[in-house]
């Protein structure tokens, strides 16, 4: 089996998970406890007879027995029709286009930082292992991995926003740029830049000592082995052993924990938007679990469960990339 | 013309939470041009830490302490590590390192693996030259050169051997290190790489030294036979006279626990007991906790190096020292 047919595989069972992610979603959401249309009822200006209840109903399907639901539901969550949120009235998919691009730059800034600054400080432990560096390395990676991610965003906001005025409290675009929106392209970025720099710290702080420990252990594992015996032996400088023979051999595991970390980071970067109220999709349903705002729910987490599922497949691709062993097995 | 590879009293130790694992302990041997040196001991005897030492590719918490390590009359010990790296490793010392399962990157391409070693030490030479050699090298030994682009994985373990020794040629290096070369591998596939050791060992004038448990193999490919025991060298000297008439008792031993296949057949003599911990050696003699003829000043004096009768065999063993 060739490339062609490892990522038509990879493909199928990114598909059947797909389906999985939506099954589990409809699945939960209808265990819910509490009648969708109970809000239109309880809110005090309301003053619906019970036939507009069974009108509401008929609108929004409610009314079909579960398994028509199901089908209704699957149909418009493959095409993309969202629906509009409950209580706005915007349709779904335009208040995402305007949110997932500000998640995606804050998990992006955060994950590639992340990743960076975690395989190189866990390499360099690992190289100066059992030393008074690597404990101090793998303590302080303890301690960071411990405290809780809201923490870390308040004492954020707190010396770089309150006490050192760097930074902005929160939003995802200065708020000056409500009179003068940015012109040229360079004031764009730094304008985006200085708005995700706290909470991408934030979420480096949350996950890097994750990364740091893993690529340690990794590390360690790779670097007794005969083949780093040899390449030192060769006469290669130490730090082109580390990274080339070391760290390319060892990355394996780190590229599979890239894939399910992705689902974690997720979830920080939900309470760190909430924390620096900053516009994406982890701050947005928030607030939809807050209001038991249906559809956005839905697509949100239909979303989400695609974005994790895409980036596993990317991973399943780089690692038949890393590992020329994966390629022809199976 | 100085000695090739001389190796005068040299100590590396291991720093542990326990203390100092004393794993090469005043070790001297020494290699001319052409020659081939079998270093034989028991697992965990300390041959690999020399040979450690001698590139100085140590791990960080092994430190050479004492002693020279002349090549080419050069004390590789003082060098610093730039000048290890540019001179002495591959170029000079090239090493085939414990058995061929893995001493290739399996991430990597063979041929490409081949083109570092060379660039690294020749670096005007394209990447298009290196694989060009690289080919060469694997028709030297017996490989079919059109393989040079497979993965470690996609060779046998023989053709793996094969290739770390085409690996370990390519910059021509004055001295090749085996360690443990044909472990892993089956009797017919051990035979075929030392008989293609010994083969390149003569058309290419290579000194050697050969790393090994096994005393059969180095009877069969060696000029000097160095045994070693618990961080020691016990017994030294030309193949011949050591095999002929073997004074240490752990020599003999050693000898006696393989088979002969001319002699009737006989139970083999295993040494009892374990090798011991290096950490805390046993005092006097090492070896005397499991010799049969140990006596008093055994666990009490350590026993020097004397020469027997030529020049060219020592031992280090108090039952000699009285004669």
């Amino acid at each position: 089996m060739g490339l062609k047919g490892y990522i038509l595989k990879r493909t199928m069972y990114s598909v059947v998970l797909v389906f999985c992610v939506l099954t589990v979603n409809f699945i939960i959401f209808n265990l819910m406890p509490g009648d969708p249309i109970a809000q239109y009822i309880l809110s005090p200006e309301s003053r619906l007879t019970p036939e507009d209840v069974e009108t509401l109903r008929k609108i929004y399907g409610i009314d079909l027995p579960y398994h028509e639901r199901y089908f209704v539901y699957l149909r418009n969550m493959l095409t993309f029709n969202l629906g509009k949120t409950q209580v706005t009235r915007v349709p779904v998919v335009e208040e995402i286009s305007k949110r997932l691009g500000n998640t995606v730059l804050l998990m992006t800034t955060a994950i590639v930082t992340s990743i960076t600054l975690g395989t190189l400080i866990g390499t360099f432990a690992a190289y100066k292992r059992a030393t008074k560096t690597d404990t101090a390395i793998v303590t302080s990676s303890l301690i960071l991995g411990s405290l809780p991610v809201f923490w870390i965003g308040i004492l954020m906001l707190f010396i770089f926003a309150v006490y050192l005025k760097w930074f902005p409290f929160g939003g995802s675009v200065p708020k000056w740029w409500a009179y003068t929106p940015p012109t040229s392209p360079l004031e764009i970025i730094a304008g985006r830049l200085y708005c995700v720099t706290l909470p991408a710290l934030t979420l480096v702080i949350f996950s890097v000592d994750n990364w740091t420990l893993l690529t340690r252990a990794c590390v360690l594992q790779t670097i007794t082995e005969d083949y780093v015996v040899t390449a030192r032996a060769k006469g290669l400088p130490e730090r082109r052993v580390l990274l080339k023979h070391v760290l390319k051999p060892a990355s394996l595991p780190l590229v599979t924990a890239m894939a399910l970390s992705f689902a974690g980071i997720f979830t920080g970067a939900m309470i760190t938007e909430t924390v620096f109220s900053y516009e994406g999709m982890g701050h947005w349903i928030y607030m939809a679990i807050m209001e038991k705002n249906l559809p956005v729910m839905y697509a949100v987490f239909y979303i989400s469960g695609l974005l994790v599922v895409i980036a596993n497949f990317i991973v399943d691709l780089v690692y038949g990339m890393i590992d020329p062993r994966i390629k022809v097995g199976r | 013309m100085p000695t090739l590879l001389d190796v005068k009293n040299l100590k590396t130790y291991y720093t542990t939470l326990r203390g100092y694992v004393k794993a090469v302990d005043g070790v001297s041997f020494a290699i001319e041009k052409g020659e081939a040196m079998g270093l034989v001991g028991e697992s965990g005897c300390g041959k690999t830490t020399v040979i450690l030492s001698i590139l100085k590719i140590l791990p960080p918490e092994g430190r050479i302490l004492d002693g020279n390590v002349f090549f080419k009359g050069v004390d590789l010990v003082k060098l610093s590590e730039k000048e290890m790296r540019d001179k002495i490793r591959w170029k000079g010392i090239s090493l085939v390192f414990q058995g061929a399962m893995n001493a290739l990157n399996p991430v990597y391409k063979v041929g490409d693996q081949i083109a570092e070693a060379i660039r690294t030490h020749e670096p005007n030479v394209s990447k298009k030259e290196a694989l060009e050699r690289g080919r060469k090298l694997f028709e030297l030994v017996g490989l079919d050169p059109d393989r040079i682009n497979s993965y470690p994985h996609e060779f046998s373990g023989g053709m793996k051997q094969r290739a770390v020794i085409a690996m370990a040629l390519a910059c021509n290096p004055d001295l090749l290190i085996a360690d443990e070369p044909a472990t892993a591998l089956d009797v017919i596939i051990q035979a075929q790489v030392l008989q293609l050791i010994k083969q390149l060992r003569k058309t290419l004038h290579l000194s050697m030294i050969l790393i090994t448990h096994d005393l059969s193999i180095v009877a069969e490919s060696c000029d000097k036979l160095a045994v070693m025991y618990a961080g020691k060298i016990v017994e030294y000297g030309d193949l011949a006279t050591i095999f002929k008439e073997p004074l240490h008792p752990y020599t003999q031993a050693l000898i006696k626990a393989f088979p002969d296949v001319r002699a009737e057949r006989s139970p083999l003599v295993s040494i009892p007991g374990s090798p011991p911990d290096l950490l805390f050696p046993p005092s006097g003699c090492r070896f005397n906790p499991r010799c049969p003829y140990s006596m008093d000043i055994c666990s009490k004096k350590e026993p020097v190096p004397i020469e027997v009768k030529s020049k060219m065999h020592q031992v280090a063993c108090h039952l000699i020292g009285k004669r």
